[in-house]
């Protein structure tokens, strides 16, 4: 027995209406940016969108004369079914000239089908597992890989003395890759990997992960932790648990991220990183990103995600420019696959085999600027590639 | 001597009603028709037609137990993983036929439903609900772990479906995913139902109401569980399969906590123990999350809560009942 | 020999935590019998209460705590009084559904006033640094935790047995009716103990901080947690709350120093284990 007539039809009723809704707009470039905007990653939309409103505003208002329709959609944490759903809708019902956004891999790899099948160009703004830009043809990375800015960092401790390191990463796939890519390129050069610690992904105490970092006679922790409440505790108990008194380097990448960096307060000082974006990366092209980002949204924070979006934007638009923006996704990819220029990181260019971007990765130490926590790069480690390195 | 007419309490929206059995048929014909009508008026969203559809054959499996056997359990997504990742393997090592995928996933979550309601039946209420969230995160963590095998948090994605019976391929415009994710809903209910109303159906149902009475009536009480415990893990399987073999690919997430949280709040919201409630609650829950979620993903958590709370505060089924009344006029007066 | 007083003492830290955050659900369960999931978010609001507070008002740490724990207990008690006591007779499915909506509408709310960030609190300089210990350092901040969740449980158990408040809770658990025909203000029992939980779960959540720093999303993130704990208790027990807490904290740490690749599955495992071993709480036959 459901007599529910009354209550379902109402609100059938009004389902029906908002989903029959969806305004027209004729000659206009439709981008959808697919990524969480709701749920403990919910930052990570908010600052795509930040990034991609402040581009197209900076380029007043339309991209290569073509007005611009962002469609945002929210996926939540990793969830391939519903980010295909999804997907599946922009490209069928919205359709969508491209698609930009991606934070987590298996949201990527499940739209890789739908996207070759409809030859819709993807630009991924964060996903980091080399893997995804081989599953299409139509995919371009303007973010990062693991592999990409460890493998620099493991040759610079190898080549400073530091030849025990233990690594402690997040046991999941970013954070293997990243296990991977340092062990193999420090092995390289001689040094010695003295324990793997993996760390679960559900970790909210980190106090037994310290102990075994001390207990394993290395001269240097690398670690890799996917942003947010991890972060912030094993930064925490790095400090409060004596390895940074005991004289254990710290090694990172992504972990001294802007957009938490303030919160680890003085602990931070000193954390040795390497990454391809800093906000204190000195030029023109950062200091106006910078600028036009506050003035869109003056909460945002300059990091990794931001810029990722921001140049993938760039890349858009330069396909957009390509095609005259006509919806022609082979000639837009092939457009993109020869770009370079000059990003808010610095010289950038897309790599025209993986279709993943080529750029500078830095070495930074967290200093005090103006009284604010920065990332301050004090080696350039040139151009890298997206170095594959096969997991065990 | 007098006595006061009591309205039914319309509070207990698990209670089975006994009273005449609907025909198998007309739950499956009905969600059919609702389906076609719904791919008339938004032929551009298949893909929401088909995760409705396999969705709601998750919420049935889990009616069958929170309904009818009176089994509350949170780790219904244990056996729709299962089944997922069953099909996943399935297609990506052995053969890449859906219907034999199908199968496959039946099978896997048939067994794994028997093998675990043998130990987990033992108990019953809180105790009952925490193991079954402790099951599922067990296989949450075996599956993680064993990425060589499930892909890890990256997913089960190396794998094509092929053309069903050799004919249709899954589309991009997701015409042939939902017609098959209907096509398997419909059996799934058609199953329930049949189920239902079987003398199996009524013990369970009888179960439910009381243990004690059933046992005294020579009921072999603990097998009765298993097999419905059975056959709703074959069913969520079916719908682990489904969804994997649309989307190709299989997440980690088909074995989370979030998801039977989902299934159970779909199932209350829509009314456990009629097998239509499933199909009600699963669309309500889903549109609703995703018309929410477009017009402003910020904020439409307070649209559901609110929703939810609603539905408790204020029952629908009290509530229409109480309009139905006063549209017929009738009262029921104390004598 | 090291390995197993590190796995001790970090597991009964890390089980202190678990043991604060979790009681005040033992005990709404075990006394109300009314499955209240919206618990996690009463350790939210006190956690950002003290946090804000702290943070952005620049108050002493311990009279922010103490005006944060009132608060949490207050809204508890308001949120009782109001709406959940309307819930009590419905079916356990109505009362979860309920209040997995509540937690979502606290969520979303959480979200719309903090914002999406992680917050932590800024610890007061008494409770920085760390406590030598001799063969390691413990963070001061684990050792107020230690202290604190002892001091809590003993208080509990005290209220529970020696007050007359204590008489009237053990008296609404076993028969309310029989005990409000005695005269014992049920009503009153319920809307009090229901923010002494809140309360306490306010406390759990400053007090674990530092593990689990302040979201939008902390209701929904640690529940399995807090039910895991509080099921293998045994709803209503104080000392088994404690013994399941550090039980599970200590199998939990010493699956990190052990086994870290196998994640959560020791966890569950001994969960599971235990749950099945005894089904009404861990010093309950």
């Amino acid at each position: 027995m459901t007599l529910q007539p009354i209550r379902t039809l109402t609100i059938g009723a009004s389902i029906a209406c908002a989903l029959a809704c969806s305004p027209a707009l004729a000659q206009t470039v439709k981008v959808g940016i697919v990524g969480p905007f709701s749920g403990p990653f919910a930052h990570y939309g908010a600052l795509f969108k930040s990034a991609v409103e402040a581009y197209v505003q900076t380029q007043g208002g339309k991209l290569a004369g073509q007005s611009i329709e962002f469609i945002y959609r929210d996926t939540g944490g990793p969830n391939p079914s519903q980010t295909k759903t999804l997907a599946q809708e922009l490209i069928v019902k919205d359709k969508v000239d491209y698609l930009g956004g991606f934070v987590f891999t298996p949201n990527a790899l499940a739209v890789a089908p739908l996207i070759e099948k409809s030859k819709t160009p993807t630009v991924i703004f964060n996903a980091a597992t080399s893997g995804i830009t081989e599953k299409s043809d139509y995919f371009i990375r303007t973010s990062y890989t693991l592999s990409q800015v460890t493998v620099p960092l493991a040759r610079w401790a190898a080549d400073n003395k530091l030849s025990k390191v233990v690594t402690a990463v997040m046991d999941y796939g970013p954070g293997v890759d990243a296990e991977a890519a340092f062990k193999s390129a420090f092995a390289a050069k001689g040094g010695t990997v003295v324990e793997s610690i993996r760390m679960p992904i559900s970790t909210t105490d980190f106090a037994p992960f310290v102990q075994r970092i001390k207990a394993s006679g290395a001269q240097a922790v690398y670690t890799f932790l996917p942003g947010g409440p991890p972060n912030l505790g094993f930064v925490k108990a790095y400090n409060d648990n004596g390895l940074a008194a005991s004289g254990i380097r710290f090694l990172g990448t992504a972990e001294t991220d802007e957009y938490d960096l303030e919160k680890f307060g003085d602990s931070a000082l000193g954390l040795t990183t390497a990454f391809h974006y800093s906000a204190a990366h000195e030029s023109a092209a950062n200091k106006a990103f910078i600028a036009a980002l506050h003035k869109r949204d003056p909460s945002a924070a300059a990091n990794y995600a931001t810029v990722g979006a921001w140049d993938g934007m760039y890349v858009i638009h330069k396909m957009i420019e390509a095609t005259q923006g006509k919806r022609d996704g082979a000639a837009a990819i092939a457009a993109a696959r020869k770009l370079s220029w000059e990003s808010p990181r610095g010289p950038v260019r897309i790599d025209e085999t993986s279709r993943h971007i080529v750029q500078n990765v830095y070495l930074r130490k967290v200093e005090k600027v103006d009284g604010k926590l920065a990332n301050r790069e004090v080696q350039n480690f040139g151009p890298q590639g997206d170095q594959r390195t096969a997991t065990p | 001597m007098t006595t006061t007419a009591q309205a039914p309490a319309a509070t207990e929206i698990t209670r089975p009603r006994a009273r005449a059995m609907p025909p198998p048929w007309r739950l499956p014909l009905a969600t059919i028709a609702a389906a076609i009508v719904a791919s008339l008026l938004w032929p551009d969203q298949l893909g929401l037609v088909s995760r409705v559809a396999s969705t709601a054959l998750l919420v049935l499996s889990l009616d069958l137990l929170v309904g009818y056997a009176g089994i509350a359990t949170l780790g219904q997504a244990a056996l729709f993983g299962v089944g997922a990742y069953g099909a996943g393997l399935f297609a990506q090592q052995v053969h890449g036929d859906p219907l034999l995928g199908l199968l496959v996933a039946a099978a896997a979550g048939a067994c794994l439903a028997a093998a675990s309601g043998a130990f987990l039946l033992r108990f019953e209420g809180f105790t009952l609900l925490m193991l079954t969230i402790a099951f599922a995160q067990i296989l949450l963590s075996l599956a993680s772990t064993f990425r060589g095998l499930t892909g890890g948090d990256d997913g089960l994605s190396d794998f094509t479906v092929s053309p069903i019976l050799g004919l249709w391929e899954f589309d991009l415009e997701g015409r042939v995913g939902a017609i098959y994710a209907v096509a398997v809903l419909a059996a799934g209910l058609y199953l329930s139902r049949r189920v239902a109303n079987s003398p199996f159906g009524l013990s369970i149902r009888g179960i439910h109401e009381s243990r004690a009475r059933m046992a005294a009536l020579g009921t072999p009480v603990r097998q009765r569980l298993i097999g419905i415990y059975a056959l709703s893990g074959m069913l969520a399987g079916v719908a682990g399969a489904v969804t994997a073999q649309i989307n190709g690919i299989v997440g980690l997430d088909s074995l989370g906590f979030p998801l039977s949280a989902e299934a159970l709040v779909m199932l209350v919201l829509g009314g456990a123990g009629n097998l239509s409630g499933s199909v009600i609650g699963a669309s309500v829950f889903t549109l609703l999350h995703h018309t929410a979620a477009s017009i402003d993903p910020y904020h439409w958590l307070f649209v559901i809560g609110i929703a939810l709370m609603a539905v408790v505060l204020f029952p629908p089924a009290a509530l229409a009942q109480k309009a139905w009344d006063r549209v017929r006029g009738t009262r029921k007066a104390a004598p | 020999m090291t390995l197993l007083l590190n796995i001790l003492v970090d597991g009964v830290a890390y089980g202190m935590v678990l043991f604060v955050m979790a009681v005040g659900l033992s005990i709404t369960l075990g006394l109300m019998k009314f499955i209240n999931l919206s618990h996690g978010a009463f350790a939210m609001a006190g956690g950002y209460g003290v946090a804000v507070l702290v943070g952005s008002h620049g108050c002493n740490f311990w009279a922010a705590l103490l005006v944060a724990l009132i608060a949490t207990g207050v809204f508890g008690a308001a949120l009782e009084a109001l709406v959940l006591r309307h819930l009590y007779r419905r079916p356990e499915l109505q009362q979860v559904l309920f209040t997995i909506g509540l937690t979502f509408f606290l969520v979303a709310t959480a979200n719309a006033i903090f914002g999406p960030q992680v917050r932590s609190i800024s610890l007061p300089p008494s409770l920085s640094g760390s406590v030598d210990l001799g063969f390691r350092t413990l963070p001061t901040q684990r050792v107020f935790v230690l202290l604190a969740g002892v001091a809590a449980a003993a208080l509990l158990t005290w209220i529970i047995a020696r007050t007359r408040f204590g008489v009237w809770i053990r008296a609404s658990v076993d028969h309310a009716d029989a005990a409000s025909g005695l005269g014992i203000p049920i009503r009153l029992v319920q809307c009090l103990s229901f923010g002494a939980g809140a309360a306490l779960a306010g406390l759990g959540g400053v007090l674990g901080a530092e593990l689990m720093p302040l979201e939008p999303y902390y209701p929904l993130k640690y529940l399995v947690l807090m039910l895991v704990v509080v099921a293998v208790g045994g709803m209503g027990s104080i000392p088994g709350s404690l013994c399941a807490a550090l039980v599970l904290g200590t199998v939990d740490t010493a699956s990190k120093y052990l086994v870290s690749e196998w994640g959560s599955l020791l966890f569950f495992v001994a969960m599971g284990l235990l749950l099945a071993w005894r089904p009404r709480g861990i010093l309950t036959r």
